[in-house]
């Protein structure tokens, strides 16, 4: 893992066209500017953790529980 | 074809229903080939199986069967990874948590698997959308 140390208003690129940019620095938290290519995804972290580990939730299959839903 | 799942038995499937998940699914991106399977006693419901691992399975539903609502839009990049020309050939399925009370069914409006139907590549995708969440209930009160 690469560390880098930016202050406020500074920014860094990853490969040619992604554009990082620290806009505001406060008290735990920090504002980030992207710019990048439309084509990729900027997801917060949790969103993937969740959907994660709802897909291992999802693997506990008891199917007499399946068998009282009926479309609305 | 036949494949043995340790969740369901046999399964039969025909080999131009492989689908591929070229990413896998999340939390298994090692996994790429599935089959969706109908359970014709548990309509509208199917079972997604993994055919790399007999214990990977999920229940899934189109959500569209209980929120009529739903609205996703593909970006440009799923688009592109599922070679998609056309809405009709895009298929939108939700996973399902089970629960022992009903009301607690629920299934994941905010990570939607997306499957091409001509060319039976997939991929789940990840919603950043506040109205929609990954434990949305079935039965609504």
């Amino acid at each position: 893992m690469l560390i880098i140390t930016r202050k406020k208003g500074e920014s860094l690129m990853i490969g040619d066209d992604i554009e990082i940019t620290i806009s505001k620095i406060d008290d735990g938290s920090v504002k980030i500017g992207i710019v990048a290519p439309k084509s990729i995804n900027i997801l917060r972290k949790e969103l993937y953790e969740q959907v994660e580990k709802e897909n291992k939730m999802a693997m506990n299959i008891n199917m007499d529980l399946l068998k009282g839903i009926k479309k609305k | 074809m036949k494949f043995i799942s340790k969740i369901h038995g046999e399964i039969e499937y025909k080999e131009n229903e492989v689908l591929t998940f070229n990413k896998g699914i999340l939390g298994f991106t090692n996994l790429k080939k599935f089959i969706l399977s109908d359970l014709k006693e548990y309509e509208p419901f199917k079972l997604f199986h993994s055919l790399e691992d007999d214990e990977i399975g999920m229940i899934v539903v189109s959500p569209y069967e209980f929120y009529g609502n739903y609205e996703v839009k593909l970006s440009d990049e799923i688009i592109n990874h599922l070679s998609i020309k056309s809405p009709e050939e895009v298929m939108i399925i939700t996973t399902v948590t089970l629960s022992s009370d009903p009301k607690k069914i629920t299934t994941n409006l905010q990570g939607p698997i997306i499957i091409n139907n001509l060319n039976n590549m997939g991929e789940q995708i990840i919603i950043d959308n506040e109205k929609y969440n990954v434990k949305e209930p079935l039965l609504k009160e």
